[in-house]
């Protein structure tokens, strides 16, 4: 008999669809794919949904788990999904583009336990945060939908993607965060994945960029109280992150309890949510098998030639492979932020 | 409302690492002179078990600079505070029931204590705190408000809804006990008119199970050294 693994929190993409087409989107199924080997699409209905739900927690020990997609919100069975959660008692985070949050629909997800939304807030401007989302209208939308969390009792988080364009949008960006009640703000710096890879010139921050939004993101931390995290791994090699002791930084957890493993809507598993490497199927193999050392260390033990000397390569672990992957097709190639920075060869 | 033992328990739990982080704790009296260190005592298993939930601040302050150990910090605590409950459970002192509703309440502490320290990663940014956040940062935010309504930008009637999404969240504070009494009336006869008939709190069923009262008990012993 396997064990049961625990593990912190399980991302499950509850759909693939999606009513915006963000340039920055991370999506495995989004942007080019492998000639012969697109990434699975599709999604199962309610009742075989819920089902690979059950399968995940009964054999993992799992107290969280974030809601996304695509964009969760197109699911019509999402209060379902929901209900089914609250009866496991597991806590929900709901990451959503906030155009579907209507004051009904809010007030119908936090009565059903979704408490913290993550909403994206790109710009303190109208035109660029609707730019890099490719859809019009997406910023009054999301700030209605912050507020309509606010006022329902729920939570947001606001996610800011820097990219080279709106780098400069920081500081104001997050003025309008915290004033529309933003509990925390996510500042993730582009990081090349699905369509992504189609605007890498044009979005990938600069070294210095990251650096002097570090700096803007310091200071609004301690100025507004409001905690900011850099999820997307910052290569202390490129920027000494000791600088910035209000921000908390991540690095890959892969393999880890940490791990937020990513269950994509036909039940296939991956290490997360921007690697495209599927473990294998949920409805064929146990949870505990896919997480396995033997299937994970590919992923895990990977490592770029450039970081093999670096004493911080086990906590930093050459940033995000799974960026590697999808951008250079190999787990141990230099992302594309760490291989903009070294000489060219 | 269903309310299991466990339940009960982890609140219990909860509450007590919660009081004893904010040091409201039974403290030993103190002189003003104090030249001496005083003599190594040596520690009994009850005051072990003490020690065991007085290291919350540790837990904290550990998981807040590296997750890792704070993680490890967790897990060890917890094997410590269970061995050491199997011996008050050889003793006599607890049954085995008892003794696994203390240990259900330690680690819901801990795990508290941890996830509101850890740093935040990718995709659980946050802990959901339920509570307003302080009077001072609202009246920030509403200052905040008004100086990017002025530019123009934002649609109005969305600044309208923020606005008074602050202000439903300073309400909460503005309230005096008067005030709050009120409001509590006003909300149990809206209750009633609804049909809904007011117990009287004698009739209220507060029962705690005999084990978990006697695991509380247990817990506060540990604090007020009774």
């Amino acid at each position: 008999m396997t064990s049961r693994p625990r593990i912190a929190s399980l991302i499950f993409e509850v759909t693939q669809r999606c009513n915006h087409a963000c340039l920055h989107c991370y999506n495995v199924w989004q942007g080019p794919q492998p000639a012969g080997r697109p990434y699975p699409r599709g999604e199962f209905d309610t009742a075989r949904t819920l089902s690979l739900l059950a399968k995940a927690l009964d054999e993992c020990d799992c107290p969280h788990v974030t809601l996304t997609g695509g964009e969760p919100l197109l699911r019509p069975d999402l209060e379902r999904i929901l209900d089914f959660l609250q009866e496991r008692k597991v806590r929900v985070t709901l990451i959503s583009n906030g155009r579907l949050l209507d004051d009904r629909r809010v007030a119908a997800l936090v009565g059903r336990g979704a408490a913290l939304f993550e909403l994206p807030l790109l710009s303190h401007r109208r035109e660029m945060h609707d730019e890099l989302s490719a859809a019009p209208g997406a910023w009054d939308a999301v700030l209605k939908a912050m507020t309509a969390v606010r006022l329902a009792r729920g939570q947001v988080v606001a996610a800011f993607v820097l990219t080279r364009r709106n780098a400069a949008d920081l500081a104001e960006a997050l003025r309008l965060a915290f004033a529309f009640g933003a509990r925390g703000v996510m500042i993730n710096r582009f990081n090349p994945g699905g369509r992504g890879r189609d605007h890498l010139e044009e979005l990938l921050p600069s070294v210095a960029q990251v650096r002097e939004a570090l700096a803007t993101a310091e200071s609004a931390s301690a100025e507004y109280r409001l905690p900011i995290s850099c999820s997307i791994p910052i290569q202390p090699c490129l920027i000494d992150t000791a600088a910035y002791p209000h921000i908390g930084f991540g690095y890959c957890a892969a393999g880890s309890e940490r791990a937020y493993y990513a269950l994509d809507p036909l039940g296939n598993l991956r290490p997360c949510n921007h690697s495209d490497l599927i473990l294998g199927n949920l409805f064929a193999n146990s949870f505990a098998e896919l997480i396995s050392p033997e299937k994970l260390s590919a992923f895990t033990c990977a490592l770029p030639a450039h970081c093999s000397a670096c004493e911080r390569r086990l906590e930093c672990q050459g940033g995000c492979k799974a960026a590697a992957q999808v951008c250079s097709g190999s787990l141990s190639a230099e992302e594309p932020f760490l291989r903009q920075a070294l000489p060219a060869a | 409302m269903e309310f299991s033992r466990r339940d009960f328990m982890k609140l219990v739990g909860v509450s007590v690492a919660s009081l004893a982080l904010t040091r409201c704790r039974v403290s030993l009296p103190v002189s003003c002179y104090a030249p001496l260190p005083p003599p190594t005592p040596v520690l009994s298993d009850r005051d072990r078990l003490r020690n065991c939930w007085l290291r919350f601040g540790e837990l904290a302050s550990t998981t807040g600079s590296a997750y890792e150990q704070g993680e490890a910090l967790r897990r060890q605590l917890s094997a410590e505070h269970r061995t050491l409950l199997d011996g008050f459970v050889q003793n006599w002192e607890l049954n085995e029931a008892e003794a696994n509703l203390v240990q259900e309440a330690y680690d819901a502490a801990l795990y508290h204590v941890w996830r509101s320290n850890a740093p935040i990663t990718c995709y659980e940014p946050v802990m959901v705190d339920y509570a307003p956040v302080s009077a001072q940062i609202l009246v920030q935010q509403a200052q905040v408000l008004d100086e990017l309504s002025g530019q123009g930008g934002i649609d109005p009637a969305t600044l309208e809804a923020a606005r008074a999404a602050i202000e439903h969240d300073l309400a909460f504070y503005a309230l005096s006990d008067d005030e709050v009494n009120q409001l509590y009336e006003r909300i149990l006869a809206e209750w009633q008119s609804q049909g809904g008939a007011t117990p009287a709190f004698e009739q209220i069923e507060l029962e705690v199970t005999p084990d978990a009262r006697h695991a509380t008990e247990f817990i506060l012993s540990l604090f007020t050294q009774r």
